[in-house]
């Protein structure tokens, strides 16, 4: 919220006072290495201005809105391709983008299906949607064999009753949720009728008593500081709690598996608002950052695997070796991704969401 | 009249409603009250008479309960009351500021002490309507304070400080807020309810006028003490201090040295190559002991020649006239330097006056016309 | 000329920050939803004719279809009012001790109390987090002393919405009920000991009866805000505090449904003006009398 506010603040700005030599860019919170936005000014001489949001939902209504003022956004491949289609981006325009030959073709083949022939974006990082767990303190409520890499961990009552008191946190995103849910039931994690939504309603309310909050991205730092003990997050945030942990010393280990019944893959894809002020500079920045070692190094620091094959060879070991990160080709073949949500199985979306959240 | 004066001050077999025994009361390093014995009488109608500061609305406060003495004792009907609190206390006060509650009627506002005493309602009722017909308030019973005029709001707490009957009826600056002329009518009817309720009265006041419209006793109070008790006629005919003499009234104060001459009669010698003034006092001075004569304007004449049978005269010269309607006084100047003040009545129209700026005159009064103070 | 000025002011204030933004929403509200920028129809580009025949209360009709609505409405009227009694039982003592503390300290004593606003509320909302959770340092105090065995979930329950909200709004009780305390005549309180009130007696009299018009106010500045309140809830509440503040959001972010969204904000002024009249006329009446 904090950052939300910031950036707001920064909007009022910005939309009025936009240079012709500034790029605006609004991307997730804890998404880059700031390192990357100094080296990007002192290259090229733009100034950059850096917002952060940490909801899919605020930034796309803020380009519902219109006049965002923005040149480069960041939203997953779910939502881009109805923002898509509302009209909301402006084509890439290749010419200048001389770094697109860097991409993977595995993941634009992918992304393809939000984006065809990813013509509006470029993948910034894809991961997966899994749980991250206190080692120790789980271990110790559930014993040694605590299932920590199975969706049986947080769907199981069972399990949930007993670590409740230590803190379970899930994402506040019922495009995540859901899938994680019906995936766990044996179910199509894509599935979007209302027969599907009962059932991952009926398995995520039995659970819902011990989950201590619905949110995304609180539990970065609740599980670094061992406020909590489970989250059902996204892979990076939680390798960065891992790394924050570690870095404190403060006796928490945490580990990130994706679940072994199936993870969900996503994309956050890099596009440019139609009504960008300076589409120009946006260009530049996207051929910034689709340079091998630029992406290698945003990589290296968030802990995200990253849809550019050149940069494969700048990564760090402890990035491009970690099968949390880079899924080995196995590991691979058990992620699945999921399409976008019409305007009418939306609400029915959110409002299953919000009864399984209040219990109304 | 032929029945008795009411003098009960002066009936040693009276016992007083009120004592206070070497008071003290202290705030802090302040001494608002300093060792104050005074008695007061039941039916009295009590003047605490001071400038700002003197300790008259301490010894008020004290008497409500809002204060207790830092030394001494209070006595109400022979009780020390130190230890009562001021809603336990037969007392009831009537606050400079009138102090009505805002947010209930008259009616209301006569009715919260009555109803503090959880009385019937009937008697309630009756008992506001006695006090809504004594203050002549009826018509406005069911006004709030803020819609009627100043009169009626100092009537309307004068009932409700009556209503339940109190023993003392402590009254501060109850007139302060009124102009003058709703003043003098309001001192009248504040005598007349005295009298037709019959309960003590104890009246907090900085003006002298009023004092002595509407006590049965003064009290002069300067820094703490009293400097002296006595009806409105001995304050202001035989103050027993120049501070006195001064305080209440203009007057005329010429200090000196005394000499005895016998027969009660005192030569005051005011100023060198003069001839001493003469004058009665009932108290002794001894041989050059310092005096002042204290004498009232009004007991001065003024005349162009002087008079032959004259006991003081005295010549100078008119110095200013302060013209007051009714009254004029006159300021002459002594050939010494002194200004001796001269009031005569106005019987005449003032192009007809025989005196003006700069006249040569003669001032004289009888022996008996001032008092000689020792302090 | 002067005068048309004095009352032009407020009025073109309330034309701009207020009748012109309502009849926006107001508008969206009987709009429908549309994938396009921005997400609803129709809009004034569609010409007059079209425009108008196109709005409908059909979406105020939807809010009734579902019990999530009414629920959150009541569950927010329950939490403010229970949460401006609260701020109403904390922040009176406060006030009165100030209007009856000595001279010299009230003005130290009201710039404590605003003191908070110099610091941003989200901090302070913040800071609440850092104190209310599971190892937080309320949590750490009563367990060092021993009051309790096992840290208590406080963070991320209604409770902690109550703490929030009382903490943020507390000021805006304090400061009118001080106000009205400190006009009050002290010889009030005397004239009503002296008239036979016990002290307790004395303060329900005349006391209660006289800051009433602080404690209208000051509840007023507090229900309102916590009615709509988002901020509060979303940070410190858990998932089972259902406030219309959060329901709001969700029709405009989740739902990206703009028309639903303007209609629940519609009923929630509406809920929110009724008050307000009330409390209008009985100032008026106040005056009046």
């Amino acid at each position: 919220m904090k950052k939300l506010m910031l950036s707001c603040a920064a909007l009022a700005f910005g939309a009025s006072a936009a240079l012709a030599d500034e790029v605006r860019v609004y991307n997730w919170s804890d998404y880059i290495d700031e390192a990357l936005l100094e080296k990007f000014e002192a290259e090229t001489g733009i100034d950059l201005v850096y917002d952060v949001f940490d909801s899919n939902e605020v930034l796309e209504t803020k380009l519902l809105a219109g006049g965002s003022g923005y040149d480069v956004v960041v939203p997953t491949g779910t939502f881009l391709a109805r923002q898509i289609q509302a009209g909301v981006f402006q084509p890439l325009d290749r010419s200048k983008l001389p770094n697109i030959g860097n991409m993977w073709d595995v993941i634009e083949a992918r992304t393809a299906q939000y984006d065809p022939e990813n013509a509006y974006s470029i993948n910034y990082m894809w991961g997966t949607t899994g749980i991250g767990v206190n080692v120790g303190k789980v271990q110790e409520i559930l014993g040694a064999d605590a299932p920590i890499a199975s969706l049986g961990l947080i769907f199981d009552p069972g399990n949930m009753e007993k670590l409740a008191a230590c803190g379970v946190h899930f994402l506040d995103a019922p495009t995540e949720m859901i899938p994680a849910a019906l995936t766990y039931l044996g179910e199509d994690p894509d599935a979007k009728d209302a027969e599907a939504l009962e059932k991952a309603e009926a398995a995520l309310s039995a659970v819902r008593p011990h989950i201590q909050k619905f949110h995304s991205s609180e539990y970065i730092n609740a599980l670094a500081n061992g406020d909590i003990c489970v989250a059902f997050g996204w892979s990076g945030d939680i390798l960065q709690a891992r790394d924050r942990a570690a870095e404190a010393e403060n006796g928490v280990e945490i580990a990130y598996n994706a679940p072994n019944e199936g993870a969900l893959m996503w994309f956050d894809q890099m596009a440019i608002p139609a009504d960008a002020p300076n589409p120009e500079a946006a260009h530049i920045f996207l051929n910034f950052i689709m340079d091998a070692q630029n992406m290698a190094d945003a990589s290296n620091y968030v802990y995200y695997a990253n849809g550019n094959e050149a940069s494969k060879e700048f990564l760090v070991e402890d990035v491009i070796g970690d099968t949390a990160i880079y899924p080995d080709e196995a590991a691979l073949e058990n992620l699945y991704t999921v399409t976008t949500w019409g305007p009418r199985d939306q609400r029915t979306l959110t409002r299953t969401w919000t009864r399984i959240k209040s219990g109304t | 009249m032929a029945e008795t004066i009411f003098a009960p001050w002066d009936d040693p077999t009276e016992k007083p409603l009120i004592r206070f025994r070497n008071v003290t009361k202290r705030f802090g390093a302040f001494t608002a009250i300093d060792d104050l014995t005074l008695d007061i009488f039941e039916r009295e109608f009590f003047a605490l008479l001071g400038p700002s500061g003197c300790g008259k609305t301490t010894m008020m406060r004290m008497l409500a309960g809002f204060e207790t003495p830092s030394e001494g004792t209070i006595e109400l009907a022979g009780q020390d009351i130190a230890a009562v609190p001021p809603n336990k206390r037969a007392v009831n006060m009537m606050f400079q500021s009138y102090a009505l509650f805002p947010h209930l009627s008259v009616y209301d506002n006569i009715a919260f002490g009555l109803r503090r005493d959880s009385l019937p309602r009937a008697d309630i009722d009756a008992r506001v309507g006695e006090m809504l017909k004594l203050t002549r308030l009826e018509k406005f019973a069911r006004r709030k304070p803020h819609q009627i005029s100043g009169g009626q709001r100092q009537r309307v707490a004068l009932a409700r400080s009556l209503a339940k009957a109190p023993k003392l009826l402590l009254l501060d600056e109850p007139l302060g807020a009124l102009d003058a002329k709703l003043r003098q009518a309001t001192q009248f009817e504040l005598m007349d309810i005295q009298e037709k309720t019959g309960t003590t009265f104890v009246i907090v006041t900085h003006d002298q006028e009023e004092a002595m419209t509407v006590a049965s006793r003064v009290a002069v109070m300067d820094e703490g003490r009293v400097m002296q008790v006595a009806t409105p006629e001995r304050i202001y005919e035989a103050p027993e201090s120049v501070y006195v003499a001064d305080f209440i009234g203009d007057v005329n104060i010429v200090p000196g040295t005394a000499r005895a001459v016998g027969d009660g009669l005192f030569q005051l010698n005011w100023a060198e190559d003069t001839v001493p003034f003469i004058a009665a006092s009932e108290g002794a001075f001894s041989e050059g002991q310092a005096c002042h004569l204290a004498i009232r304007p009004e007991k001065i004449a003024i005349s162009a020649e002087r008079p032959p049978e004259a006991e003081n005269a005295v010549h100078g010269k008119v110095l200013d006239i302060a013209y007051l309607g009714n009254l004029s006084t006159y300021h002459v100047e002594l050939p010494g330097g002194q200004v001796i003040k001269a009031q005569t009545a106005n019987t005449r129209r003032i192009s007809r006056r025989s005196f003006t700026w700069e006249d040569p005159v003669w001032v004289s009064w009888t022996k008996t016309a001032g008092v000689l103070l020792d302090q | 000329m002067q005068r048309f000025v004095l009352i032009a002011v407020p009025y073109t204030w309330l034309l701009a920050l207020f009748l012109i933004p309502f009849v926006i929403v107001f508008k969206i509200s009987l709009s429908d939803i549309a994938l396009s920028i921005p997400p609803y129809t129709p809009t004034l580009e569609d010409g007059f004719g079209p425009f108008f025949s196109a709005l409908d209360f059909e979406n105020f009709v939807f809010l009734t279809t579902d019990d999530l609505y009414w629920k959150a409405y009541v569950s927010s009227l329950r939490i403010a009012v229970t949460s401006t009694a609260i701020t109403l039982l904390v922040g009176y003592p406060i006030a009165y001790a100030m209007a009856r503390a000595p001279e010299e300290w009230r003005a130290t004593l009201m710039m404590l109390v605003i003191l908070p606003f110099w610091t941003s509320f989200l901090i302070r909302v913040y800071a609440w987090m850092g104190i209310l959770s599971q190892e937080g340092v309320l949590n750490q105090v009563l367990l060092w002393l021993g009051v309790i065995d096992a840290p208590l979930t406080i963070l991320n329950t209604t409770t902690a919405v109550y703490i929030g909200i009382v903490y943020t709004y507390l000021p805006f009780m304090v400061l009118p009920i001080y106000a009205a305390l400190d006009r009050l005549d002290g010889a009030l309180i005397e004239a009503a000991e002296d008239l036979g009130c016990s002290r307790v007696q004395a303060f329900w009299l005349v006391t209660i009866p006289l800051s009433k018009n602080g404690i209208i106010a000051g509840s007023f500045l507090v229900f309102i805000p916590a009615l709509g309140e988002f901020v509060i809830p979303s940070l410190l509440g858990g998932s089972g505090t259902l406030m219309i503040g959060k329901v709001l959001w969700e029709e405009f972010f989740n739902n990206r449904d703009w028309p639903v969204a303007s209609a629940v904000a519609v009923i929630l002024l509406l809920i929110l003006i009724i008050p307000i009249i009330l409390f209008q006329r009985n100032q008026q009446r106040q005056e009046e009398a």
